[in-house]
């Protein structure tokens, strides 16, 4: 599964897009578990101390932040679905 | 005057009659209206709210507040306040660098400029007086060359120079003000009211004095606890590390396109899709950045000096690559060279024309061009670059068909026998946020005193959940409560801006904040509801003022496209703005009949005895 990351994130991950293998059915909740696993560095950047994504961290599925969904971090990701991943930004 | 902080020193020049004056300000209004945006709208209405935006009566605020220029973090701000000639609202349009702290330490909290000149002038700023002077020599330049003259004249060391340059002469209707950093009050053409004036440029000489705080012990724990919020990690303030200091502000650009919230190619659909990359902050600092420039006592150094490498402009170095101006003159122009976004943002800081306002008449040419509406007038294809930069400099230079286009939108829309394709409110081009996608900014679009703007109510903070310590975060795609949500963000705002911080601290502070340091700066008592009470008065001001302008019940709206045409694009897909539910929940919480201030409220707020 392809993830877009940006801006303070991407220097952690090494680029702007990364390839994760998960399997079918994974969860959004699952996908961020992998993801810190393989980068460690980023658990700080995502996740309170209880392991949730922060509120000012966005995990899109196709644009709409997961928290919004009507299952939460508990969707489904499907197969072409975008996920990108954005710390928190603002500017004006 | 009782009020500690303040230079207490306004001068009023009258350009026709040749004099200047020098007045305190009235104690009353400093308490009331506190200073730059607030105190300049009161000055405003003292001067009639009839007055044609062009005409010699027309009143000219260069405003500080009290903590301008003090050690107050992002205290380098200035307010422009004057009835504009692209809304005929009242507009005040800030901007930032050394040149508000100049005017601060050279003993002024105001300059007010009345009446028109015989010829080009300029007014020489020092020492507690100001002169005017012949600006003959410098008529014509643009404000790079501009800057250079004042520079030889006085020397660089201390130098604050604020010019108009040809747009303004020229009296394009969204023409602006342009520092020596390149910083612009850019919005609701304030440069066009100096070209009528044939006021060519403020130019300060003073060396730093900062102000003292009336009450010192109290002073010192607020401002460090003020920068403990802009240094705190958890904030996209922090120097070097959060978004903002990293990236500028053009690190919103992948997320609004991502969640289709960026208006594109004239609003017609919500994304640029992957072509958002090519003109974002991220891609900007990976090839092009060269420095992070700040403002007057401020660490985060938001701002993004750039350097294009290849190409036409191949060697043009400018500041700054901001989200607005990027997105206006790139994304809404389908324009994906962002080469080409920074050689038209300094063609723009040069001509003294309104970046953001430049991209609707570009934009709105594009979609008539498409549509078939240009009835042989030529044609301007989406994303053709050099042709942008040549309509710039049309429109500056008000020739040809860039003689509409100097008036604005709306009188480019109505040319092409098109009004719908002007995406305005009161005359004023919407910025790079997409009501479909961030509703908040509908209603704030829809309200705002100065016509369509992102900084009356700066929503997104919460939306995107990047308030202080991220203490609130709403649903993008909700509608209800942002009619609440918006009047808070306006008079929190309100108030900042009249103190005049950079409205980016409210990422950071908090009204708590915004109180003490202004407490004990003047010595007055100030909590945070006072914060809000106060910005609501302002609020209510300003829009008393347009109310006497002739705003009056119906006047808050936004273009059909945006409440009619559903959005296209994933993250917004099938969404249009509520803004009729929006504006019942906005006019309930501020007590207004339908967009009008009644007197009971204007009584409540002290506004009228
Ligand atoms: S945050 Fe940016 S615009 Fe605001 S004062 Fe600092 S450098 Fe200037």
């Amino acid at each position: 599964m392809q993830v877009n990351f940006y801006a303070t994130l991407r220097p952690i991950v090494g680029g702007r897009t990364v390839e994760f293998d998960v399997g079918e059915h994974v969860t959004v909740r699952q996908l961020v578990g992998v993801i810190v696993e393989r980068f460690p560095r980023l658990r700080k950047e995502l996740l309170n101390e209880d392991g949730n994504l922060y509120p000012h961290v966005h995990v899109f599925i196709n644009g709409r932040d997961a928290p919004y969904l009507p299952n939460g971090v508990e969707t489904v990701i499907k197969p072409g679905d975008t996920v990108d991943i954005f710390p928190a930004v603002a500017g004006g | 005057m009782a009020l500690g902080g303040y230079a207490n020193r306004v001068a009023h020049v009258d350009l026709t009659a040749g004099t200047v004056e020098y007045r305190g300000i009235p104690e009353d209004w400093a308490r009331k209206y506190v200073g730059a945006r607030g105190l300049g709208v009161r000055y405003m209405l003292e001067n009639g709210p009839q007055v044609d935006p062009l005409s010699p009566d027309n009143l000219l605020c260069f405003m500080n507040g009290p903590l301008t220029g003090t050690e107050a973090n992002m205290s380098g701000r200035m307010a422009i306040v004057t009835k504009s000639p692209l809304t005929g609202t009242v507009t005040d349009s800030h901007h930032g660098g050394w040149s508000a702290a100049r005017l601060r330490w050279a003993g002024f909290d105001g300059l007010l400029v009345k009446g028109k000149a015989s010829g080009p002038v300029y007014l020489y700023v020092h020492d507690g007086i100001v002169e005017i002077m012949d600006a003959s020599e410098v008529w014509g330049k643009g404000v790079h060359d501009t800057v250079k003259f004042f520079r030889e004249r006085y020397g660089e060391k201390d130098l604050s120079v604020i010019a108009i340059g040809p747009a303004g002469e020229n009296l394009v209707k969204f023409a602006c003000w342009v520092n020596e950093n390149d910083r612009a009050s850019g919005r609701g053409g304030t440069g066009c009211v100096g070209g009528s004036k044939l006021l060519k440029a403020v130019v300060i000489k003073s060396a730093k004095k900062m102000p003292k705080a009336a009450n010192l012990d109290a002073w010192k724990p607020a401002q460090k606890r003020a920068l403990a919020t802009i240094m705190d990690e958890r904030n996209i303030t922090s120097p070097r590390k959060g978004g903002l200091s990293v990236y500028g502000t053009n690190v919103l650009m992948n997320i609004t396109s991502a969640m289709g919230a960026l208006p594109t190619k004239n609003s017609t659909i919500t994304s640029f899709g992957p072509s958002a990359e090519k003109i974002s902050g991220e891609y900007v600092k990976e090839h092009i950045l060269v420095d992070d420039p700040t403002c007057h006592a401020c660490p985060v150094a938001c701002k993004k000096e750039v350097e294009i490498k290849e190409g036409p402009w191949k060697g043009l170095r400018m500041e700054s690559v901001e989200y607005e101006p990027a997105w206006s003159l790139g994304a809404n122009c389908g324009n994906d060279d962002i080469n080409t976004v920074a050689k038209l943002i300094d063609m723009c800081n040069d001509y003294g024309m309104d970046a953001i306002e430049l991209g609707h008449p570009l934009s709105i040419y594009m979609e008539a061009t498409e549509r078939g509406y240009t009835n042989g007038a030529g044609g301007l294809a989406w994303g053709d670059t050099m042709a942008m930069v040549e309509m710039a400099r049309k429109i500056a230079m008000r020739e040809g068909i860039g003689n509409v286009m100097a008036d604005g939108a709306e009188a480019t829309a109505r040319y092409f026998g098109h009004p719908e394709l002007a995406m305005t409110v009161k005359g004023q081009g919407v910025p790079a946020y997409d009501p479909r996608g961030l509703k908040g900014m509908g209603i704030a679009y829809a309200t705002s005193n100065r016509g369509a703007c992102h900084l009356r109510a700066y929503t997104p903070a919460a939306e995107l959940g990047v308030m202080p310590f991220g203490s609130l975060k709403v649903d993008p795609l909700a509608w209800k409560g942002k009619g609440e949500l918006v009047k808070i963000f306006q008079d929190v705002h309100a108030f900042s801006d009249s103190l005049d911080l950079c409205k980016f601290s409210a990422f950071a502070e908090s009204a708590e904040e915004y109180a003490a340091q202004y407490a004990a700066m003047v010595g007055v008592e100030c909590t945070a509801e006072d914060v809000l009470k106060i910005g609501e008065r302002i609020y209510n001001l300003e829009r008393y003022y347009n109310n006497l302008a002739g705003f009056r019940e119906g006047s808050d709206y936004l273009p059909a496209r945006f409440t009619q045409e559903p959005s296209t694009m994933p993250g917004s897909e099938g969404h249009v703005c509520e803004l009729d539910e929006m504006l019942a929940e906005y006019y309930a919480a501020r007590g207004w009949v339908n967009g009008v201030v009644p007197e009971s409220k204007l009584r409540e707020l002290g506004i009228i005895d």
